[in-house]
């Protein structure tokens, strides 16, 4: 260990940011730990507001029920005076206007007889009126198996991966997960071990039923309820004879949930009940309410109930998803109360950016933070955009500048650094997986040339990604034909473009329909039919390889056996283009102004390497149950980079001269809780390899990389096969996957030891090379060595206390260069050196 | 804290209940002696609690599967006496014989507080279950089951089973399948009977009621005077009972379980029978005694079947855990395993050498296999389907599967004989008497059909399903 002396005469950064890192891990644990403990607890149940609406309104506002077990759930809201909205389902009064046609029973419409009635409903002195048909209440309505005793198991569980539906079952009884497989659940609930789960003779006794109802011990507990609907219909289920749906049966083709527009709802009116239509293709329409399931995309902010109330338990937002079998849609809310010494303060609006991102923080109640400081701009800006540090020089340069531009000169000028390029392709070559194995030795140097050269020379997004999409021929005169070099087969194409290109994982598709998606797994093998031509041969020369594309061949899906046209999101089934490149059909889709996916993925994505943060995070999982956390600025940014060109330095630029960029990390009372919303700069860790390259920078010793010229930095490094312990240590990924998350963020013990004492700042500090060694030998003094240090790592100059604290250390000593080792070895271990901020 | 006061509450209530408490607390010797001596117990009369009668259904039933030999919670176990009087995790003795303050399990089952009372997300005992148990203890909490370390399943009392319905509305599922030694009769399995039915014509014979829901092995002893069964209720019992094939009286009931068995077979000399069941044993019983001679327990998950060697000195047996295992008779020692199959094994039947195994399963395929070592002796492939119960008699084997098929291979070189079509559900069951020439099958459906060996040719085809009407659907 080296000293410790100086840690508490330093400003409140200077600290052992290994044992800080340390404890910032474990209050995260905690803090996560106290979370799902909140998710766990009942939710609370407040009577609701009150108050007098101005008026009422019901959906749905006329119906008809047209077998005996068709039900219908009415919502009530209230609007009131100020312009809210309330949910008055539970405090309506409902009544029938003929008991003989229509009852009301716990809050559902039930059919009593065919003939035509009304529903009234009331709230103090507001009344409505829905009309309701009843008809075919003397014909026979079968359970479906398919949309009732399937969705049932959903609903209460039993087919969840934690239970039943995982691969291997629990307790030897195997239900496919979230209900995919049909035709093998049939099987395993009706004729698997002899009939033992089922008993059409006597259906209460069957298992299926006695088990989760605790009748016979389960070991997955009390899982159903006898006025649960789910028994209902798996008990009638089993009564009709455990039938599967006849050929012609009406099938779900949609569902819809209501409330339909993203409500806002304030405390305490902050409940919302949620009602299912299924659209069925006999043209009824049924409410499915019942069963369907509820997941919520932030259980902090907000809570379902199994019967579709949601429960608003802080402000923000969340996204309620909702699934009938593998139809699955979200209901988006937003939560908001009152803040104690809350007052918007109309901070200045650089541009768009800031006008949205104020908008959602005002409606949130969070006040911003105010501008950094111009050192921590300048700092953050090369970090951030260049991935290394400012010279001394350009330090100093730009903190006397007086113009009042000088930031946005900075940013324009940092964009057409040269390092500009090198430190966008270490991203990008995280996703295109540039390692020696993934593309051999050879083929990652071209590769990543390519990549420096297309953003050096600002190719458009559109073009970029179409070159390698479409990439053909040799893998070394066509670099960007390594992208079907690194993703090897049908499949991984497949998954990398899904990942990369529209922000989907597509992964769990490919054996099963996504349990909390509306991917399918005729979805994966959809999407890969546009691969699948996709041939590699290798060449004469070594480690050389040929991408071709094959006159035929189809994707067959391996549970149902079907072959599978290409298939293209949201869109549906591709047009066939006979012998032609299909990819051709899928990049004319992603670059469709109106494609949902492409433009907003990038635009996301560099948002999020400059904020720290997505608006939708992790970056490459865009899905329904992880809402952007700024819809309105996500599509702004997606609209603007669309409408330039797919011009990303245009984006980096309109987020760089934003005051959302350029808040101080510095948190107030009326925003230290946000993490989500931008209303301050968020601090974080170094990557691996500006961290490295800034220890260099400060001590001024070079690291040398195997078969590199020396002086390479390591952001400029084409992959990461240099085997430097540090880099792995502080989360340089493999390039293994296409997976933005194969990059760590975490911190460990092994980061705050080589912090502390590990053998490569050690051996910069020792170096008699190294930048204040040399200025020791060039005859500076303690205090100018200080200011060097100071400047070279935090871009600013030494406060009072910390020059004095660090030249004292030093004079005490007998030693001055030792002395000299642990002042820029206390500067190299201060969060402010370590961290982004 | 709650319980703590909850209990001096009732204490206080009962201010000699607290001085007895005490008193046996501190005099140590005298707090092993129950009101009544258990080795003095009176045999259970009107109005005394017989555990056997009273408390061991009741704790089969609600209890052992978060306290039995699957799952241990808190590290207490009901499935035998001698567990059932063990303290699990919390060290305070389930029962105190005549001292219901000092029984933690009568405090569980009566508290008040949802959060601690058992059983844990059931519905709780009713008043009068609670009554008994507390009335047990009040009397001694005798134990009238013989051995404490039996499984409490196998010393429950044999209750009458439900009557099976007069007419069918539903047929059930024949899962078990076997002719009566001449060949004119055939056994089938009903719906908490046996069925029997003339095989030339499908007409009903006699029905033998008081069977458990599911019968999964009907097997005739060889002189042909004994009729073994092994049935149960999926979930809550296993039975296997021995009767008189002339009139289905009960002879002897042999043993119980709480799940069901799968197989019952007879030794070649009609001395033993082996039984395969959910609790993942093979059981051998002595037919003239009833006692249980030797428990094989090797298995991971339920055994589906048992087959006895020829000259009766082994057992194989087919697993639900994806193996089919060889043991010698006498010792219940493992000669080998198979593991080929891959996927859960159904039916086991001994090659007539004794040398070989054939199982079957899920892989669809039968399998022969080297009792020594176990290792692949070959295959027989075919089947569109998983493949259920084997028979080998008289050097053919007989196989039924999903694919709604019955085949016939010969036992020597394992070829085929012929495919019997004509069932028109998933077959469950089959059953061969070459003396008459006939082969039989019961499916999924409830439809039993009758073939020709000679010929492949349906000799009857009828519904198993006494008096069925169909049951109308709204």
């Amino acid at each position: 260990m080296r000293i410790r002396h100086s840690r508490n005469s330093y400003s409140p950064w200077l600290f052992a940011s290994g044992l800080l890192l340390a404890a910032a891990t474990l209050v995260c644990g905690a803090a996560r730990a106290a979370e799902s403990e909140a998710a766990d607890k009942p939710v609370a149940l407040e009577p609701i507001a009150g108050g007098e609406p101005q008026r009422i309104d019901v959906f749905p506002t006329e119906f008809k029920l047209q077998t005996p077990r068709r039900r219908m759930h009415l919502l009530v809201t209230g609007h009131y005076a100020d312009g809210q909205q309330q949910d008055l389902t539970r405090a309506a009064e409902f009544v029938s206007s003929d008991d003989k046609v229509v009852a009301v029973e716990n809050g559902a419409a039930v059919p009593k007889g065919d003939g035509k009635a009304e529903i009234i409903i009331r709230i103090g002195s507001h009344e409505q009126r829905v009309a309701v048909e009843v008809s075919g209440q003397a014909a026979a309505d079968p359970v479906s198996f398919h949309f009732e005793a399937l969705t049932a198991l959903t609903k209460q569980g039993c087919n969840s991966g934690a239970c039943h539906g995982s691969p291997s079952g629990k307790g030897g009884f195997r239900l496919s997960l979230a209900a995919y497989d049909a035709v093998l659940d049939q099987r395993t609930l009706v004729r698997e071990d002899y009939n033992r789960r089922t008993n059409v003779a006597d259906p209460d006794a069957s298992l299926l039923l006695a088990k989760p109802m605790m009748q016979v011990a389960h070991g997955g507990g009390k899982r159903l309820a006898k006025d649960d609907a789910a028994y209902v219909a798996l008990r009638q289920w089993i009564a009709e004879g455990c039938r599967v749906d006849p050929d012609d049966a009406p099938q779900c083709v949609k569902i819809e949930v209501f409330p339909k527009a993203g409500r806002v709802l304030k405390r305490p009116a902050h409940t919302q009940q949620l009602l299912v239509l299924g659209h069925f293709s006999d043209g009824s329409v049924r409410d499915v309410t019942d069963l369907s399931t509820f997941t919520t995309s932030d259980a902090a902010v907000a809570t379902p109930r199994p019967d579709g109330l949601v429960v608003g338990l802080d402000r923000g937002e969340a996204a309620i998803v909702v699934r009938h079998l593998e139809k699955v849609e979200t209901c988006y809310l937003t939560f908001v109360k009152d803040i104690e010494g809350f007052a918007w303060t109309n901070p200045p609006q650089f541009n768009y950016v800031d006008k949205l991102v104020d908008a959602k923080l005002e409606q949130l109640k969070y006040v911003p933070s105010e501008l950094c400081t111009d050192d921590e701009f300048l700092r953050r800006a090369y970090l951030d955009v260049i991935g290394i540090l400012p010279t001394i020089e350009e330090t100093r340069a730009f903190l006397a500048d007086t113009s009042a531009d000088k930031r946005k000169k900075l940013v324009d000028t940092l964009l057409e650094r040269p390092e500009y390029g090198k430190y966008w392709a270490l991203k990008w070559g995280d996703l295109l997986r540039l390692n020696n194995k993934s593309v051999t030795s050879d083929g990652v140097f071209k590769y990543y040339e390519w990549i420096v050269r297309a953003f050096e020379s600002n190719m458009p997004y559109d073009k970029f990604a179409s070159e390698l999409l479409l990439a053909q021929g040799s893998t070394f005169a066509n670099p960007p034909a390594n992208y079907y070099r690194a993703t090897a087969d049908t499949n991984d194409c497949t998954e990398t473009t899904a990942q990369v290109f529209l922000g989907v994982r597509m992964q769990c598709a490919k054996c099963h329909n996504h349990p909390f998606e509306r991917w399918t797994q005729d979805n994966y093998y959809g999407l890969g039919a546009f691969f699948n031509r996709v041939q590699r041969k290798p060449t004469a020369r070594k480690d050389e390889l040929v991408v071709w594309i094959a006159r035929g061949g189809e994707v067959t899906q391996p549970r149902t056996g079907k072959q599978m046209k290409p298939w293209l999101p949201l869109v549906g089934d591709a047009e066939d283009v006979g012998d032609d490149d299909r990819r051709t059909q899928l990049v004319d889709w992603l670059m469709r102004p109106d494609n949902p996916f492409f433009a907003k993925v990038e635009a996301n994505r560099l948002w999020s390497q400059l904020m720290g943060r997505g608006i939708v995070e992790p970056i490459d999982d865009f899905r329904d149950s992880n809402p952007p956390a700024n819809a309105l600025l996500l599509d702004a940014l997606a609209e603007d980079f669309i409408s330039h060109g797919y011009d990303r330095k245009h984006v980096l630029r309109t987020i760089l001269n934003s005051r959302t960029y350029q808040a101080s990390a510095a948190t107030t009372p009326l925003n230290k809780d946000d993490v989500k919303y931008a209303s301050h700069a968020r601090v974080r860790l170094l990557a691996a390899e500006p961290l490295l390259d800034a220890i260099c920078h400060v001590t001024a010793v070079p690291e040398n990389f195997p078969n590199m010229p020396p002086g390479t930095r390591a952001t400029q490094l084409p992959s990461p096969d240099v085997n430097n312990d540090f880099l792995k240590v502080f989360g340089q990924p493999e390039r293994q996957t296409a997976c933005a998350c194969e990059r760590s963020n975490e911190s460990n013990l092994s980061q705050a030891l080589q912090l502390f004492n590990g053998p490569l700042i050690h051996a910069k500090l020792q170096n008699k090379e190294n930048r204040f060694h040399k200025l020791a030998a060039a005859g500076k003094t303690n205090e100018e060595i200080v200011r060097e240090l100071y400047v070279a790592a935090l871009c600013r100059e030494p406060n009072e206390n910390e020059l004095s604290a660090s030249t004292a250390h030093i004079d005490g000593k007998e030693d001055r260069g030792k002395a000299l080792e642990d002042v820029c070895w206390a500067i190299l271990n201060t969060n402010e050196f370590l961290f982004q901020h | 804290m709650d319980l703590h006061f909850m209990r001096l509450g009732i204490s206080s209530l009962m201010c000699v209940g607290i001085a007895l408490a005490v008193a046996r607390a501190d005099d140590a010797p005298r707090a092993t002696e129950p009101d009544v001596p258990a080795a003095e117990a009176p045999m259970p009369v009107a109005g005394t609690v017989s555990f056997r009668r009273d408390i061991a259904p009741m704790l089969v039933e609600k209890c052992q599967a978060c306290h039995g030999a699957d799952k241990a919670e808190s590290s207490y176990r009901v499935d035998t006496f001698a567990r059932l009087k063990t303290a699990g995790d919390n060290e305070l003795a389930p029962f105190t014989a005549g001292d219901h303050d000092d029984s933690e399990l009568l405090r569980l089952i009566a508290s008040g507080d949802e959060d601690e009372r058992m059983p844990k997300d059931g519905e709780p005992l009713s008043a009068e279950q609670i009554a008994l148990v507390k009335k047990w203890i009040e009397e001694g909490a005798a134990f009238d089951g013989g051995d404490e370390a039996a499984t409490l399943a196998s010393i429950l009392p044999r209750l009458p089973h439900p009557m099976p319905p007069e007419a069918y509305k539903h047929p059930t599922p024949v899962t078990a399948l076997a002719f009566a030694p001449g060949g004119n009769e055939l056994f089938a399995a009903g719906y908490n009977e046996i069925t029997v039915w003339n095989p030339a014509d499908g007409s009903l014979v006699r029905r033998i009621k008081d069977i458990a829901q599911r019968t999964h092995a009907i097997a005739f002893s060889p002189d042909g005077s004994l009729l073994a069964v092994a049935a149960g209720t999926p979930g809550r019992l296993g039975e296997v009972v021995l009767l008189n094939p002339a009139d289905g009286s009960l002879v002897r009931a042999l043993g119980k379980a709480a799940d069901e068995i799968f197989d019952a077979q007879f030794s070649p000399d009609g001395k033993q029978l082996a039984t395969a069941g959910a609790d993942r044993t093979i059981r051998i019983y002595d037919v003239e005694s009833g006692n249980e001679l030797r428990v094989i327990e090797n298995h991971a998950d339920w055994v589906m079947a048992v087959a006895w060697s020829p000259d009766g000195s082994k057992i194989a047996s087919a697993s639900r855990d994806k193996t089919a295992k060889a043991f010698e008779a006498a010792t219940g020692n493992l000669i080998s395993t198979h593991s080929g199959h891959g996927e859960p094994v159904y039916g086991v039947a001994f090659k007539a050498d004794g040398e070989q195994v054939y199982s079957a399963g899920r892989d669809n395929k039968i399998r022969a296999w080297k009792v020594a070592d176990g290792g692949n002796a070959g295959e027989i492939g075919g089947f569109g389907e998983e493949v259920y119960k084997l028979v080998n008699r008289d050097g053919h084997l007989f196989a039924c599967s999903a694919d709604k098929s019955v085949r016939q291979f010969r036992d020597n070189d394992r070829g085929a004989v012929r495919k019997f079509d004509g069932q028109t559900d998933w077959v469950y069951s089959v059953a061969a008497h070459p003396a008459t020439k006939r082969v039989a099958s019961g499916g999924y459906d409830g439809q039993i059909v009758v073939w020709n060996l000679e010929d492949g040719k349906p000799v009857a085809t009828f519904l198993a399903a006494p008096n069925y009407t169909a049951a109308a659907v709204k």
